[in-house]
């Protein structure tokens, strides 16, 4: 049985939607996957019956800015100021080397953060757009 | 660009108080695992560096990732017996203005502590006060 730590994982992107590369120096990612319920209960039924609907997911990526133009790293920073974004960004988020989900995202809201004694952060939301394929 | 050397970090620390302290009034400097024996009635600065805790700073195991590794500098103020505090605190501050929220070469020091006084100095027959600086630099890996 193999556990992994959090350093294990890593994020890539690619804001062409085709081919992700590396974003530089990420902390921590987290992406929460949903599903819709919906209700099938009928009259006189005696328990409340729901099936599973539309999957979604959102989540978040804290990097540490450096100020970096390699890889897709700028992309990634900069592209809450994309306008007319279609959520094709494509989103890769491995828990280790190979483990990973993938999806397209837009990306809906980037905190940048400069606090005295800290090494400065930029955190990324992100919301799925379309399918996401989990290899796991 | 940061440095992960030890003793390149070293360099940084020690050689920056060195020469300051070089400069007139010059004072003698010593650093760990050197032998000085001071004169008694004279003025002279001992500078002690320690690193310390290391943690894990962005993803990425042996490669591609770094760490933050923290340190502190410690320099005693060695003044003579008897003549107040001024003359110690004046060699303190020109420390104190060495490091204070200066970057350097990948390594950020903090904002200095002290001068403190110590009510035993060691060696004993001087006025010892204390300066204290935190540090930390990045080890890219």
């Amino acid at each position: 049985m193999a556990f992994y730590r959090g350093e294990e994982g890593s994020v890539k992107f690619d804001d062409a939607g085709s081919s992700a590369a590396a974003i530089t120096s990420t902390r921590s990612w987290s992406l929460t996957l949903d599903k819709a319920v919906l209700e099938t209960t009928a009259l006189q039924d005696n328990y409340a019956g729901k099936i599973g609907s539309i999957i979604s997911g959102s989540g978040s990526a804290e990097i540490l800015y450096t100020a970096s133009s390699a890889d897709e790293t700028a992309a990634f920073v900069d592209h809450i100021n994309t306008v007319d974004d279609q959520g094709t960004a494509l989103f890769e988020l491995y828990l280790n080397s190979t483990k990973k989900i993938v999806f397209d995202a837009v990306v809906t809201s980037a905190e940048f953060t400069a606090t005295i004694g800290e090494i400065e952060v930029i955190t990324v939301n992100f919301e799925t757009n379309g399918s996401i394929t989990t290899t796991l | 660009m940061a440095v992960a050397n030890r003793n390149t970090i070293r360099g940084i620390v020690e050689s920056r108080l060195a020469t300051e302290l070089a400069d007139d009034p010059a004072l003698p400097v010593v650093f760990h695992n050197m032998a000085y024996t001071p004169t008694l009635g004279s003025s002279w600065v001992q500078c002690l560096l320690s690193f310390g805790a290391g943690e894990y700073l962005t993803h990425g195991a042996t490669t591609s990732a770094s760490n933050r590794v923290v340190g502190v500098v410690v320099v005693n103020v060695f003044t003579p017996l008897g003549l107040g505090p001024g003359a110690n605190y004046t060699i303190a501050k020109r420390i104190r203005d060495l490091y204070n929220r200066v970057i350097v070469s990948g390594v950020y020091f903090d904002a200095p502590i002290g001068p403190e006084v110590l009510a035993s100095a060691s060696p004993e027959g001087y006025f010892q006060t204390q300066v204290r600086v935190t540090f930390e630099f990045i080890e890219e890996l």
